[in-house]
């Protein structure tokens, strides 16, 4: 059971650098926590309220005590041990829940000072860093961490001046996996990530996600590291749609695409958003307007670097419309036209006209 | 764990090997392991450095609650992992049914309170050598030190960290950090091996670190 204490004006409860496990409730009289401020060196004296809990913080985590707790008029409190505090808020998780957000805005305050702090000297930049993490698991063929890592870096930074490479990238462990699987295969060569991220502070964006800059933002899609201003308009849509299509948002991202596939003004995005569109469609489970549009894209756009993998699309539209032979079709037609052995699209067809022929047998 | 049945809405699983989080990941919500194990890592130069192995009933990625902060590590499952994601919208509704649960984050928030405030007295001294003096005592307090052969020579701490993690607390660069420990080898105040720092007598550095705080 948690004691009385009665002090005396002028006593002190505790001193800093105290170690103890008592934890106090105000109930009469004037305490006064005095302490000084880390940041300005001021003296800061703060009042205790009746009924306000003090010595918590030191107590549950078993540190010195931070402050003097001075009596300024006499004084009752309540003297709680750790564990008959611990007793006493299971009963009143309110109390907790209080205690809870105090820390938190605490947590956050003194988070914010270290940060304040940190920004002269040390400076790595998220981005930099979230690039610089996938490279390590694709350099150690730790495809499906790799994998995660630049998918992520690509819903962030749509735009970021790494997104190239990290698509690439994202190809490449793609590729891997299918071809060796996870932790085998050959190690992909990977250009140091850190001398990719020199040649972008050389860039003299360094501002855009660097010291002190803007920190990601928590929502996707505001992507505080877009340079935009070396981007033309309809490339920057095109890499918010992309965005929206990593984060699931197909039909966010099918109208995004739509959009500038209709604006003919840059030909070479829209023809990359009128493929994408596909891609879409099939995510949506809309798989006989994922054929029709697939179809009429192939026919239209017989040059596009996205052929191959227009049929691919197709041959998954039809396998999951229960069209086994179409499907066949289509994946075979892809190994005839890609001689590319390590090329993705063909490892992909070969693979599911495998588990096809399989399921065919079985 | 019974009483937590009622927020299996909040439950999220991972096969083994998969990512929860990653490093420089902005995040806002934060983590209950119910079953499984969760490796806590960071990516230092070339070598992936497990920080952690977490087990239920731990908590992760509580840092979440600073708004805008990147992951500071990545957490990835181990085995087969459960947990209970927590995020603002139903934090409150998930302390309210577990006091038991409420009263361990209120603990771990105030040992990173603490830290943060520890890590901050660090980066206010001037000198980058009290800076480097101070980490050590900072890990002494927080029992990371291994009292080496406690009868001789009870001065004596064995730390197992590396120049990147004494870097990495002092704010500085890794370069910096090897510097200073170099002169403090000179002067044989701490030894250097590739696995471990040993500060010769922990107590000069404490008053090494006291003359050199402002008051």
């Amino acid at each position: 059971m948690p004691k009385a204490g009665i002090y005396r004006a002028n006593s002190v409860i505790y001193f800093q650098g105290d170690l103890s496990d008592k934890i106090y409730i105000l109930q009469s009289g004037t305490v006064s926590l005095n302490y000084t401020d880390i940041e300005n060196g001021k003296e800061i004296h703060e009042i205790i309220e009746k009924g306000e809990f003090f010595g918590v913080k030191s107590a549950l985590g078993k540190y010195p005590r931070e402050e003097n707790a001075v009596v300024l008029s006499d004084t009752q409190v309540l003297v709680f041990t750790v564990p008959e505090f611990e007793v006493f808020t299971q009963a009143n998780t309110r109390i907790i829940m209080k205690m809870l957000k105090v820390f938190s805005n605490q947590l956050r305050r003194v988070h914010k000072q270290v940060e304040t702090l940190l920004e002269k000297s040390e400076a790595e930049s998220p981005e930099i860093g979230l690039f610089t993490a996938g490279g390590y698991y694709l350099k150690n063929r730790q495809y499906s961490q790799a994998k995660y890592i630049f998918s992520r870096y690509l819903t962030y930074y749509p735009a970021g001046r790494l997104a190239e490479q990290a698509s690439r990238y994202l190809e490449m462990a793609e590729t891997s996996t299918l071809k060796y699987g996870d932790g085998k295969g050959p190690a992909p060569l990977v250009v140091e990530a850190s001398r990719e991220a020199q040649s972008v502070r050389q860039g003299g964006q360094a501002g855009a996600a660097g010291p002190g800059g803007a920190q990601p933002a928590a929502a996707p899609g505001a992507s505080p590291a877009a340079p935009g201003d070396e981007l033309s308009s309809s490339a920057k849509a095109y890499y918010d749609a992309v965005s929206l299509f990593s984060q699931g948002k197909y039909k966010e991202a099918l109208v995004a695409y739509k959009k500038i596939a209709d604006d003919k003004s840059d030909p070479e995005y829209s023809a990359k958003a009128l493929y994408d569109m596909g891609r879409c469609l099939y995510m949506l489970a809309q798989y006989d307007a994922t054929i029709r549009h697939f179809t009429q894209f192939v026919q239209t756009n017989p040059k596009s670097p996205d052929i191959v993998d227009s049929l691919f699309w197709l041959g998954q539209a039809y396998e999951k419309k229960g069209d086994v032979e179409r499907a066949k079709g289509f994946y075979k037609k892809i190994l005839a036209m890609e001689s590319d052995e390590d090329a993705a699209v063909r490892l992909k067809a070969k693979k599911a006209l495998r588990l096809l022929e399989e399921a065919a047998r079985g | 764990m019974a009483d937590l049945a009622s927020f299996t809405r909040f439950a999220r699983t991972y096969d083994p090997g998969e990512i929860i989080f990653a490093e420089y990941e902005p995040g806002d919500s934060f983590y209950l392991i119910q079953s499984g194990r969760v490796k806590i890592s960071k990516i230092v130069g070339d070598l992936e450095k497990t920080i952690d192995i977490l087990q239920p009933p731990e908590f992760f990625g509580e840092m979440a609650i600073l708004e805008g902060a990147p992951r500071s590590a990545t957490a990835q499952a181990m085995d087969k992992v459960k947990v209970l994601e927590f995020n603002r919208a139903n934090f409150e509704v998930l302390m309210m049914g577990n006091p038991q649960m409420a009263l361990r984050l209120l603990k771990l928030f105030t040992k990173r309170i603490w830290d943060q405030k520890r890590r901050f007295m660090i980066l206010t001294l001037e000198e980058p050598q009290a800076k480097v003096a101070d980490v050590f005592l900072m890990l002494a307090e927080t029992g990371a030190a291994v009292q080496a052969n406690a009868e001789q020579e009870g001065e004596k701490r064995e730390f197992k960290v590396t120049v990147e993690d004494v870097a990495h607390w002092a704010g500085m660069s890794g370069q910096e950090v090897q510097t200073i420990l170099g002169h403090f080898a000179n002067q044989r105040r701490v030894e250097l091996f590739p696995d471990k720092i040993v500060v010769r007598n922990i107590s000069d550095f404490q008053r090494f670190v006291s003359t050199r705080r402002k008051k």
